[in-house]
């Protein structure tokens, strides 16, 4: 009886050892600035997990104000070969996260999970660089590669595509179907129209083929610098989530739009563009295609193709600028970005590349079914909507990353 | 009868609908006036087209029998020309 007893003894004693093992205790160093918007946010954030990793010990220090700890933090910058001060930045163990914006929570996260596991490799780097005793060495096993193991790991094998990595592959479906219901968006394709019935008139084949490719080129040019100055604002400010709930707000703006476009223009055909505004393009159009000089001809061309494509893009109901916080929000790198983007245009510009490779080759204006349009307005409504909703309530979830 | 259809060059939905009226004029016997918005801009303001194009307008001695606009298909049309006049055959 004894020696169960203290077997039942030993057991409780050991048995939660055994169980929680891998709860190592580590520390958490977080560099802040006390007034910055991203830091307090984290702060909300560290506090959820405080409760809930009960090993984890989280260090706060202030660097705005407090030169000690601005040191620190310069010391540390160096000793992972990091520039730019920036705040706020996360150091566990090896691992430094700096700014906090979607996923970053998550990857802090991945971050405590690995270090609190025993059987990885621990070491206190800030720590050891307050000591001076510590050197970043790349290791075979550490945190950034098992990251970036779980990145390769989000991709399938896919017959003749080869491996297709899932990430790439949600927003090359993003940019091509988002591309396509922008594209079916009238307000650009009655110009195209115009402009191909005057150089229908013109019998010039080759001048015919310049003119309206300068248009549509300058058309995809202006669309994309446009995408691009957008990117480039919206990767800055993605973080600041009242922004973010702006274009959230747009995207839901633009969907019942849209959607209210499908339901009341039961009749389809075209809507008559104003009088003033189409009297003066027409004009233009005429006027530009008729010059003798080709070069004046051109210049007209790609002007007014630049004018529309401005004005036009307002008609577009925020679908360009849905897709680009999709692109800020997945943090993909700039080369990326304009591929993205050159997708985007190349379905956004398809419809009326039909149009117009058919009317070179036939000589005769072919219309594409305005029935469409209405399809455009309804998918359109239905995806800003989605985009809209996500973007308050679930962000993550357009983040494509799979983890 | 006679039907005076309002179209304009930049309009696709008047483009596929040529087609449409190019087959029912094969079919039937329709007087019909052809109206540019942008080119026959006087004579189109006669007749109040709308906003949405194009604009068929039924006449029948001069009285305004009925008004189609938008795309709509063959079968459709010739439906609502004969529920308010008799359409004439052509002879093959």
């Amino acid at each position: 009886m004894k020696r169960i007893f203290s077997f039942i003894i030993i057991f409780l004693f050991i048995f939660p050892l055994t169980v929680f093992a891998e709860d190592r205790n580590i520390k958490l160093y977080l560099y802040y600035g006390d007034g910055c918007p991203h830091c307090e946010e984290e702060m909300k954030f560290l506090k959820t997990i405080e409760k809930k990793y009960s090993n984890l010990e989280i260090i706060k220090k202030e660097v705005w104000y407090n030169d000690a700890n601005s040191s620190e933090l310069q010391k540390v910058n160096e000793a992972f070969s990091i520039n730019r001060i920036g705040v706020p930045t996360n150091v566990i163990g090896e691992t430094i996260i700096r700014g906090y914006g979607n996923g970053t929570g998550s990857k802090i996260e991945r971050a405590i999970k690995y270090y609190s596991n025993s059987e990885n490799e621990y070491i206190d780097a800030v720590d050891g660089i307050i000591n001076d005793n510590y050197k970043y060495e790349e290791k075979e096993n550490s945190f950034e590669k098992k990251e970036e193991e779980s990145d390769e790991n989000v991709s399938i094998d896919v017959p003749i595509a080869g491996n297709v990595n899932l990430k790439n592959v949600s927003l090359t479906t993003a940019a091509v179907v988002i591309g396509l219901i922008d594209g079916f968006n009238p307000c650009a394709m009655w110009v195209l129209l115009f402009l191909i019935s005057v150089l229908i008139g013109m019998k010039n084949k080759k001048r015919m083929w310049a003119l309206g490719i300068a248009f549509l080129v300058t058309s995809a040019l202006v669309y994309m610098c446009i995408m691009l100055a957008w990117i480039s604002i919206a990767v800055k400010i993605t973080t600041v989530i009242w922004i973010r709930n702006i274009i959230a707000v747009v995207a839901l703006i633009g969907g019942v739009i849209n959607l209210r476009s499908f339901f009341t223009h039961q009749d389809s055909g075209c809507e008559v563009v104003d009088d003033k505004k189409r009297k003066t393009i027409f004009k233009k159009i005429k006027k530009f295609t008729s010059e003798k000089s080709f070069i004046i001809a051109l210049v007209g061309v790609i002007g007014l193709a630049i004018s529309v494509n401005m004005v036009e893009l307002a008609c577009s109901a925020g679908l360009p600028l849905v897709f680009t916080e999709l692109l800020a929000i997945n943090n993909v790198n700039t080369f990326m970005k304009i591929m993205y983007t050159v997708l985007y245009i190349i379905f956004f510009l398809i419809d009326d590349l039909i149009v117009f490779i058919i009317a070179m080759f036939t000589m005769k204006i072919t219309g594409i079914s305005t029935k469409y349009n209405k399809y455009s307005h309804l998918l359109g409504g239905v995806v800003m909507l989605i985009i809209g909703i996500l973007l308050i309530l679930k962000p993550e979830w357009l983040m494509f990353n799979f983890k | 009868m006679k039907v005076v259809k309002i179209n304009a060059i930049w309009c696709s939905g008047c483009l596929i609908m040529n087609k449409v009226w190019n087959n029912i004029l094969k079919k039937y016997d329709i007087e019909t006036i052809e109206l540019d918005i942008d080119m026959d801009e006087e004579e189109v303001e006669k007749y109040n087209p709308g906003k949405i194009l194009p604009v068929f307008i039924v006449f029948n001695d001069d009285k305004e029998l009925l008004r189609i606009t938008g795309e709509i298909k063959e079968e459709e049309m010739i439906k609502k020309l004969k529920g308010v006049c008799e359409l004439h055959e052509k002879d093959i």
